[in-house]
C-alpha cells in the first residue's frame, strides 16, 4: 500500500524529467542537475520536519519563520554580535528545539489546536528576526568559506567526471535514513504514526501520546532551524521580510504530494523526497523551457492538482474492483 | 491561507497603530516617508529623512512596507487614520493605486518618490527618470560587451513603473535604439538586434534564494551566456554570488544596479563592469524639505513638470573609491 502510495507521484516526477530533458538539452546538464539536487537537499529537509508533524495529524505553519528566524540569527550572531561559531550554532539549535517545545507543549498540555499555535509562531519568530536584525539584511560577506561550502560545497565522486554531489545533498541522505529507520523501524516511529491514526486509541493503548507529539514538534522545528542555516549559508544573504516566506508551503505540499494524510497516520519519508524533488523540479522546468515565468505557480498548481486528482481515481478505482471482485466470489454459489 | 493572511493582517495593524510618532503632541508637524519594501536601498533614504527632520523643523519618519501593495495600501490607510500633515510614498503599482493615492491626496499633502504615479493628484514627483537611467545601464552593457552577445536581465519585480521604466530604458541602451519610454518589449520574446541577444527578463518578487536560482538556472540554460544585468539592488550580489561558485567570475560580464556594498567591491576587483546609482539619501531629504514647504503653504516649490530630477550616475571602476568613501559618510559609517 505503502508502495502505491508513492507510485503515482514517483511516476509524476520520471514524467516531468523526461518532458524537461526532451524540451531542454541543458536540463541534464551536471551543473544544472547539482543545482537541483542542492535544492531538493534544503526543501527536502524542511519538508521531512513537517511529515513529522503531519503523521501525528497535526500542521506547522511557522516553519518559513523558524527558518528565518535561524537564517538571518546565525549571520547576524557570527557577524554584528561577533559570537563565536559554536556558540552562535548552539544558540540557533537551542532557539529552533525551543520553538518545537513549546508548540509541543502549547498543543499537548494546553489543548490548543495545532493551526493556531503555529500560526501565531509564523509572525512572531519572522517579527522577533526583523526586530533584532533591526530589519536589516545580514550576511556572511566573504567571511565564513569554510562554513558556507556546508551548503554550497561539492563532493567529487569516483569515477563519474564533472558531476560533483553538492554537500546538503549528504545531509539529506543521513536525516532520510535516520527519520525513516525512526518511522518504520522504531517502536517510537509506530506510536507516531498510530497517534495520527486515532490519538484515543493510541493513547488507550498506553503510548504516552503527548510526549510523542511534542517530539514530532520539536523535530519540526529542528529540522527547519537547520534548514534554515542552510539556506543563509547557500544564499549568503537574508532579508528578515522575505527570508523563507512561504517556505511552509513548499514543505507541506511536498509532504502531501509524498503521500502524507493531512489527516494523520499514513506518510513516508521516501515520498516526502520524491515530491520535495518534484517542486523544485518543476521550478526548475519552467525557468529551462518556458519564457512564462509569471506562470509559475499556475504550472506548478495545475500539475500538482493533476497529480493528486490521478491518485485519487486511481485509488478509487482500485477499490471499486476489489468491491465488484468480492462481490463475484459471494454471488458464485459455493 | 486566506486566514494565515486575515491573521497577519490584524496583527500587522495592531502593530502599526501601536507605534505613536514620537514627538506627537510637541506641535510639529509630521511627515512619513513611505517606501516600496524593505531594502538596504531604502535605509540610505531613510537616513535623509532622518537628517532633514530637525533641519526643517518637522518630526519626519520612515515606513517600510513588507507585503507588497497590500500591505502599502494598510500603511497609508492607516497613516491616515492617525493624521499626518504630509506623506511621500514610493507607489509599487501606481496604475492600481489611484484610489488609495487619490484619497491621501485628499487628505494630506502627498508626493511621490523613486517611482511616480502620474494619473494621480500627486503634488509632485522626485526621483530621477528611470528610462534615462536603465538607458545609462545599457550603455554600461555596451561598454562591458562590445563585440555583442547574449545577455540576461534580472529584476524584483516588474509591475511598478520605475522598474518597467528602468528594464525598458536598459533594453534599448544595449541595442542603441532611439529614445521612446513608452515602448514595452515583453519579457517572454527574445530580441536579437545589434549583435546583442536579450534572451529574457527574469523576476524574484525579491526572495533572495529565488533570485539566485533564477542565475543558476539561467548558466544552465544559456551555458554560453555574456552578460548579465540585475536591475533591483540586490540582484547584482546574487548573480556574483552564483557567478562565484560556478567559476565563472570575470567571464561573464556582469552590470548592476544601486550601491549594494558586494556590488561596488565587485567593481574594484573588476568582476562588475560598473553600476547605475542612484541618490536614494536626497529622495529622502528632498521629500522632507519639500512637504515641510508645502504644509506651510508654499506653493512654489512644485516645478511645472511636477519633477524634481534627482539624476543618476555610472560608477565604474574609476570613479567607484570616491563614490563608495562620500556614501558611507552620508550614511555615517565610515566611523
Amino acid at each position: 500500500m505503502q508502495l502505491k502510495k508513492t507510485l503515482g507521484i514517483t511516476l509524476l516526477l520520471l514524467a516531468v524529467c523526461l518532458l524537461t530533458a526532451s524540451l531542454s538539452e541543458n536540463f541534464l546538464s551536471s551543473y544544472n542537475l547539482e543545482n537541483l539536487l542542492r535544492r531538493t537537499a534544503l526543501f527536502g529537509i524542511i519538508s521531512i520536519g513537517v511529515a513529522f508533524v503531519i503523521v501525528t495529524g497535526g500542521i506547522d505553519l511557522s516553519v518559513g519563520s523558524v527558518i528565518c528566524l535561524a537564517g538571518c540569527g546565525l549571520p547576524w550572531l557570527l557577524t554584528t554580535q561577533g559570537w563565536s561559531l559554536p556558540s552562535a550554532l548552539m544558540a540557533v539549535a537551542l532557539v529552533s528545539a525551543g520553538i518545537g517545545l513549546l508548540h509541543g507543549l502549547l498543543i499537548t498540555k494546553l489543548g490548543i489546536q495545532p493551526f493556531v499555535v503555529t500560526l501565531c509562531g509564523l509572525m512572531m519568530y519572522r517579527g522577533i528576526a526583523r526586530g533584532f536584525t533591526g530589519d536589516q539584511t545580514v550576511g556572511f560577506g566573504d567571511g565564513f568559506k569554510g562554513l558556507r561550502s556546508l551548503a554550497t560545497g561539492r563532493i567529487e565522486l569516483p569515477f563519474i567526471d564533472g558531476f560533483a554531489l553538492p554537500a546538503p545533498c549528504v545531509f539529506l541522505l543521513v536525516i532520510a535514513l535516520l527519520a525513516a529507520f525512526f518511522l518504520n523501524r522504531t517502536i517510537y516511529g509506530r506510536y507516531l504514526l498510530a497517534l495520527g491514526r486515532s490519538e484515543e486509541a493510541a493513547r488507550y493503548s498506553g503510548i504516552n501520546t503527548g510526549r510523542m507529539t511534542v517530539l514530532a514538534y520539536v523535530l519540526c522545528s529542528c529540522l527547519a532551524g537547520f534548514g534554515g542555516v542552510l539556506f543563509v549559508l547557500d544564499v549568503n544573504i537574508a532579508q528578515p521580510s522575505d527570508c523563507g516566506n512561504f517556505y511552509e508551503l513548499y514543505a507541506i505540499s511536498a509532504a502531501v504530494l509524498g503521500g502524507c494524510s493531512l489527516r494523520g497516520g499514513v506518510g513516508t519519508i521516501y515520498g516526502v523526497l520524491i515530491g520535495a524533488a518534484l517542486m523544485q523540479t518543476l521550478r526548475n522546468m519552467i525557468v529551462l523551457t518556458t519564457r512564462h515565468q509569471h506562470m509559475e505557480f499556475a504550472i506548478i498548481g495545475a500539475v500538482l492538482l493533476a497529480g493528486v486528482v490521478a491518485d485519487e481515481l486511481i485509488k478509487r478505482r482500485h477499490l471499486r474492483r476489489k468491491a465488484v471482485r468480492s462481490l463475484r466470489e459471494e454471488s458464485t454459489p459455493a | 491561507m486566506k486566514l494565515v493572511h486575515l491573521a497577519l493582517a490584524v496583527l500587522s495593524t495592531v502593530a502599526v497603530s501601536g507605534c505613536k510618532p514620537s514627538a506627537s503632541g510637541s506641535g510639529k508637524k509630521k511627515i512619513v516617508f513611505v517606501t516600496n519594501a524593505v531594502d538596504p536601498f531604502w535605509n540610505n533614504a531613510a537616513a535623509g529623512v532622518r537628517d532633514a527632520g530637525p533641519k526643517f523643523g518637522v518630526d519626519s519618519e520612515t515606513i517600510m512596507p513588507t507585503e507588497g501593495v497590500a500591505d502599502q495600501k494598510r500603511i497609508i490607510e492607516d497613516l491616515l487614520t492617525k493624521g499626518v500633515d504630509g506623506i511621500s510614498v514610493s507607489p509599487i503599482d501606481p496604475a492600481n493605486q489611484n484610489d488609495i493615492l487619490n484619497a491621501a491626496a485628499g487628505r494630506t499633502k502627498l508626493i511621490t518618490n523613486d517611482s511616480d504615479a502620474p494619473t494621480s493628484n500627486r503634488l509632485l514627483y522626485i526621483g530621477m527618470d528611470n528610462y534615462k537611467a536603465g538607458r545609462m545601464t545599457g550603455e554600461l552593457v555596451r561598454e562591458a560587451l562590445p563585440q555583442g552577445g547574449s545577455v540576461m536581465i534580472f529584476i524584483g519585480r516588474m509591475e511598478q513603473d520605475n522598474s518597467k521604466d528602468r528594464r525598458q530604458g536598459t533594453i534599448d541602451g544595449i541595442l542603441g535604439r532611439s529614445e521612446d519610454s513608452t515602448r514595452f518589449d515583453p519579457p517572454e520574446i527574445v530580441i536579437e538586434e545589434a549583435g546583442f541577444r536579450i534572451v529574457g527578463t527574469l523576476t524574484d518578487n525579491f526572495d533572495r534564494g529565488k533570485a539566485k536560482y533564477n542565475v543558476e538556472d539561467t548558466l544552465s540554460k544559456y551555458p554560453d551566456i555574456a552578460g548579465m544585468v540585475g536591475l533591483f539592488g540586490y540582484n547584482p550580489p546574487m548573480i556574483l554570488e552564483v557567478l562565484a561558485q560556478a567559476n565563472k567570475l570575470g567571464q561573464v560580464k556582469v552590470i548592476g544596479f544601486d550601491e549594494n556594498e558586494a556590488t561596488l567591491a565587485g567593481i574594484q576587483e573588476g568582476t562588475v563592469h560598473g553600476t547605475v546609482v542612484q541618490n536614494p539619501y536626497m529622495y529622502g531629504y528632498k521629500s522632507v524639505e519639500v512637504l515641510s514647504e508645502l504644509i506651510k503653504g508654499n506653493n512654489s516649490v512644485i516645478p511645472a513638470n511636477k519633477m524634481i530630477d534627482i539624476p543618476a550616475r555610472q560608477i565604474r571602476k574609476e570613479n567607484v573609491d570616491t563614490f563608495w568613501a562620500e556614501l558611507k559618510k552620508t550614511l555615517g559609517t565610515d566611523k
